[in-house]
């Protein structure tokens, strides 16, 4: 974007901008930036790309928009898996409503406006830790559809995200395929905040109870969004209360905890427990049936 | 009345909703400047070195601006350097300044100016600064210039100190009975207007500065400017467009001084400095921070004799318009009640914070969260009623203040029927406590507050009306439409007094300083009070000149006439007529023969009987009248999570009379949002090097639509015989007891004493576990 005189351009650098119309135009449009040096990213929504680009807390030559790739605009089912292209907002997910759980997830992160226009695979593969988004399909185990410079790559989510989502150079999330039998799995997804109904997650809690077992999947405690098995173990066990089911699932949690001007970490780990209280009036994990 | 009391639709709003209203930033001039200012790191370090070099070689750069040689600034003591020499007082201070043809220009230079820091010791809190042993903010304080009545104690960071000695405090504690006390404490925090502040400056080759500014003080701004840098004050002129948003902070004067600078530096063209939010909140002045202990001594049966208050403001890091806030403070430092005993030591105190601006309530809403809390404490110690507690010891006409101001039935209004009429708007008598289910429970909390002015004794205002020639009238009028209204509501008062239509009135909307006549500042609740004099003396004026001419039109005596709907006639034969549009202009005979001449009707407003405060007692009088009020809130507490919704929100405000009902019920309303979402919410969170760690919307959250309680709004009709149809300034009063009824609503629902600012539910999680 060039200067436009007077006013102040919101980002402070200058970068190619292209608009690729299939993913193979995009890989190929990528390694071409790369190899000339100029560090080229994938947007798509581009809200973070924006905010963070104008704090020079992001910084590339050639933006790649890959909003226009047909398959990433997909919702289909497809031999017993619900389809769903990386570049739906999250306002177009909540409008299909074909996944409750991820429904219910998305709808609470950011705000209104945000949400029309970020994307399910930017708000998986951003640099905001928080990642909400990607939670449903940790407890889904959902596969991940991947393209780059080697190609189409499918793998279950719990091979390739581990606090982030492992992506080569020159890869983007293309799709998602989540076995529909998730689909109608109870569920139960909540976001506490420092105060009220707006702001950056304090702790995000999403769950889903299949095979008479509760999975949990959490964001906002760590800086980074997690699923633990040792975790569910300790909380799907047949014996003991609820509450001390819940004291065991807590010494299992991953670090750091965060402690910042959301709240400290001590704080996080009260909230935690009375949210994995609600888990549990909602999905009675560790009840014989 | 015709005009009063309506709610007629702001003569803006047209412009304001479609988005064609302009503000400052709005305003294009061909060839601006801009100015990127390089901002501390550090809340505290030496300045060891500034390298230049590197950004002077990015193309379009005309100049780069540092400290060195600049003279101090600062309302009350000239403390501050516009840009920060030897060292830097806090995160965000201006430390340098690359004026260049566009702002990703100036912006990259400033990135590539190099500065050494040596990092110092922070002074975090008012209570630490206070201490023997703290790290100095300032080393010279005795060689600031000040006015006389500033009292810096050089070698400590006390930038002022406020003494309140009234009654006798033996006799006071001796008539008590019973006494408790709190400290309470609060970090600062962001006025967070929705514009954020800018300013252009240009000097002109005759000399002529010409500052476009987003501000309350137009005038203020001409004034300091003057005298900062020695400019002759006729040759400058500010001009204010609509401002969108201000709540005390545009009333601070600094980035015009940056701008003017800049201009200066690249031989008088046209610079622009615009606020990014992160600039907003961290470099220009904030909401003030408190540290305060109250100490309260009553009788058995409840009746207060005596209060000792310690404020330790957090003033930040320069003195500005804090030495002011903390006057204030002291001047109403008990509440709205009797207090026969008070002593009151308010400080003003220096920390490595950014420095405080004037927040909407001027120390009142701080004040009054302390001071409201010790009384629930009192109530519950009594076991009495905490309303009852407060209409007993409701101040009325014959006792004094904290100033020993005398008052009567015009400058105070009446506390006791607010709270009446308190109780009934938030059905008080179903008890306080309302057990929704195991975990869920509603719960009540209330407070009174009240606040007189404390400005400049011979602070003006002035009116100028002129007429178009089909009669209808020009209004000019030095106060600026911050968002208030006060522009669409002095249009009712002329209409009213002239009994015409309220749309023959154009007000003029935005300020000019050369041809506006002055309002001191668009501060303090004093607008309408002070405007709406203003108005009614140009309005005389006016009557007077249009009957004159009409008399000799109409051959009748002056005494015989009267005017309304835009003609002059005399009273009992109203057909015995002239219309305005044909004596506005004076009148022309058939045979051509003229007399008379355009009418200007001009009119102007001081307070009357203003004193500086005693230094050793604080008597005096500061202001012409208390608006007082009475609140309650009401909250839905999650005892499991100790989370809690606001459910309801009341103010009972003694108006004295309502001149336009929307607008009223709009500024008590927004008044009471804010009020809530500062005590709810809203800080700044710093780290060890007092660094501001959430300057950005992100993390630094106002209340949002959906959060909101249900507002309940009443007034009561005292009229303050001074004032333009008896109206009491209104426009702040909204704010002040949220924070107190908050707080006392969610101490009675978590069953735990609260003592701090903002009331999360990590702030109650932290209290009840007795780490804090």
């Amino acid at each position: 974007m060039e200067d436009k005189g007077r006013e102040r351009v919101m980002l402070p650098f200058s970068f190619d901008y292209e608009r690729p119309k299939s993913f193979q135009e995009a890989v190929t449009r990528f390694q071409q930036a790369d190899q000339s040096g100029k560090e080229p990213m994938y947007i798509s929504g581009a809200t973070e790309f924006l905010t963070l680009g104008r704090i020079n807390q992001v910084y590339t030559e050639a933006a790649i928009d890959v909003k226009g790739i047909p398959e990433a605009k997909n919702i289909q089912f497809d031999q017993g898996y619900l389809v769903l292209g990386a570049n739906l907002t999250l306002t177009e997910l909540e409008e299909a409503n074909v996944f409750p759980l991820l429904t219910s997830t998305s709808k609470q992160i950011a705000d209104h406006t945000a949400r029309g226009k970020i994307t399910l695979g930017g708000n998986i593969c951003g640099q905001i830790f928080y990642r909400e988004a990607v939670l449903p399909l940790l407890l889904a185990d959902s596969q991940m559809v991947m393209v780059g410079p080697e190609g189409v790559k499918v793998k279950p989510i719990n091979e390739i995200f581990h606090e982030r989502l492992l992506l080569q150079k020159g890869e983007f999330l293309i799709q998602v395929a989540t076995d529909t039998r998730y689909l109608h799995a109870p569920f139960i997804s909540i976001k506490r905040r420092q105060q009220w109904d707006t702001g950056y997650p304090l702790i995000t809690i999403a769950a889903l109870k299949i095979d008479r077992k509760v999975r949990v999947a959490i964001s906002g405690l760590c800086p980074f969004p997690f699923r633990s098995n040792e975790m569910e173990d300790a909380l799907n066990i047949l014996e003991g209360s609820p509450k001390e089911k819940i004291q065991n699932a807590l010494a299992s949690i991953p670090s750091p905890i965060l402690d910042d001007v959301e709240g400290s970490s001590e704080y996080r780990l009260f909230v935690l427990q009375n949210l994995l209280l609600d888990v549990y009036e909602a999905l009675k994990f560790g009840e014989r049936e | 009345m015709e005009v009063i009391g309506k709610s007629v639709i702001r003569k803006e709003a047209q412009d304001k909703v479609t988005g064609r209203a302009k503000y400052t930033h709005d305003y294009h001039t061909s060839k601006k400047l801009s100015g990127r200012v390089v901002l501390s790191p550090y809340g505290h370090a030496r300045i060891l070195s500034i390298d230049t070099t590197d950004a002077r070689k990015v193309p379009g750069v005309r100049a780069i601006i540092t400290g060195e040689h600049l003279p101090l600034t600062g309302e009350s003591m000239r403390d501050r350097p516009p840009l920060a020499t030897n060292k830097v007082r806090y995160h965000g201070e201006a430390v340098a300044i690359v004026v260049a043809d566009t702002p990703n220009q100036g912006d990259l230079a400033a990135s590539l100016i190099q500065i050494q820091y040596e990092v110092l010791p922070v002074v975090h809190t008012p209570t630490q600064a206070f201490q023997q042993n703290s790290p100095l903010v300032h080393e010279h304080l005795d060689e600031y210039e000040r006015e006389k009545d500033v009292n810096p104690v050089p070698g400590t960071n006390i930038a002022h100190h406020v003494k309140i000695r009234k009654g006798n405090m033996e006799k006071g504690w001796g008539e008590s009975s019973v006494t408790v006390e709190g400290d309470y404490s609060f970090s600062p925090s962001d006025h967070a207007a929705m514009e954020t502040r800018s300013s252009t400056a240009e000097i002109t080759p005759d000399g002529t500065i010409k500052i476009i500014t987003s501000s309350q003080a137009p005038f203020m701004v001409k004034q300091l400017i003057a005298s900062y840098f020695d400019e002759d004050i006729g040759k400058i002129v500010v001009d204010t467009p609509l401002v969108g948003g201000a709540y005390g902070g545009k009333a601070s004067v600094q980035l015009e001084i940056l701008a003017y600078l800049s201009s200066r530096a690249v031989g008088g063209r046209a610079v622009e400095i615009f606020n990014e939010r992160e600039q907003d909140m961290m470099m220009s002045p904030s909401h003030i921070g408190l540290d305060a202990k109250i100490k309260i001594g009553a009788d058995h049966s409840g009746v207060i004799k005596a209060m000792e208050i310690q404020f330790l403001w957090d003033g930040g890091a320069y003195s500005d318009k804090a030495i002011d806030l903390t006057r204030a403070g002291a001047v109403d430092c008990t509440g709205p009640y009797k207090v026969d005993h008070v002593w009151c030591d308010s400080y003003c105190m220096y920390t490595n914070h950014t420095y405080a601006a004037p927040f909407r309530g001027f120390s009142h809403s701080e004040l009054s969260f302390a001071v409201e809390r010790t009384l629930d404490l009192l109530a519950k110690k009594l076991n009495m009623d905490p309303l009852e507690l407060r209409e007993r010891n409701a101040i009325q006409p014959g006792h004094t203040t904290p100033t020993r101001v005398l008052l009567n039935q015009s400058n105070v209004g009446n506390l006791q029927e607010c709270i009446s009429k308190l109780r009934t708007l938030i059905r008080w008598e179903e008890g306080p406590v309302r057990e929704i289910n195991e975990r869920l429970v509603r719960v009540k909390g209330v407070s009174c507050s009240w606040k007189t002015s404390t400005i400049d004794s011979n602070a003006p205002s002035g009116v100028i009306l002129t007429f178009n020639r089909d009669g209808s009238i020009n209004l000019m009028s030095g106060v600026v439409e911050i968002g208030t209204g006060t522009k669409t509501v002095l249009a009712q008062i002329l209409a009213e007094k002239l009994k015409m239509d309220v749309d023959k009135i154009h007000v003029r909307m935005t300020v000019d300083t050369q041809t506006t006549p002055e309002h001191w500042k668009t501060v303090a609740s004093r607008g309408i009070y002070m405007a709406g004099r203003a108005l009614l003396e140009a309005a005389d004026d006016v009557i007077a000149q249009l009957k004159e001419i009409a008399s000799i039109v109409l051959r009748a005596p002056i005494e015989d006439l009267e005017v309304a709907h835009m003609k002059v006639f005399t009273r009992d034969d109203p057909r015995i007529s002239v219309d305005f549009k044909d004596i506005c202009y004076g009148y022309q005979y058939p045979n051509g023969n003229s007399i008379g001449g355009q009418i200007i009707g001009r009119g102007n407003f001081i307070l009357r009987h203003l004193s500086h405060l005693d230094p050793e007692t604080g008597e005096g009088n500061p202001g012409p009248e208390w608006t007082v009020a009475a609140y309650g809130v009401e909250v839905e507490f999650d005892r499991r999570d100790l989370t809690y919704r606001l459910i309801k929100a009341a103010s009972v405000i003694d108006i004295g009379i309502v001149l336009n009902e929307k607008a009223a019920l709009g500024q008590v309303m927004g008044a009471m949002s804010m009020g809530l979402s500062f005590a709810g919410r809203e800080t700044f969170y710093y780290d060890e090097f007092g660094r501001v760690l959430n300057p950005q919307l992100r993390t630094y959250r106002p209340i949002r639509y959906g959060e909101n309680p249900e507002y309940l709004v009443d007034f009561v009709y005292t009229p303050d015989l001074q004032a333009a149809y008896g109206a009491r300034g209104v426009g702040e009063h909204g704010l002040l007891g949220m924070p107190g009824a908050l707080g006392n609503a969610l101490s009675l629902a978590a069953n735990v004493s609260l003592h701090h600012l903002p009331l999360t539910p990590e702030l109650i999680w932290k209290t009840k576990a007795g780490n804090v």
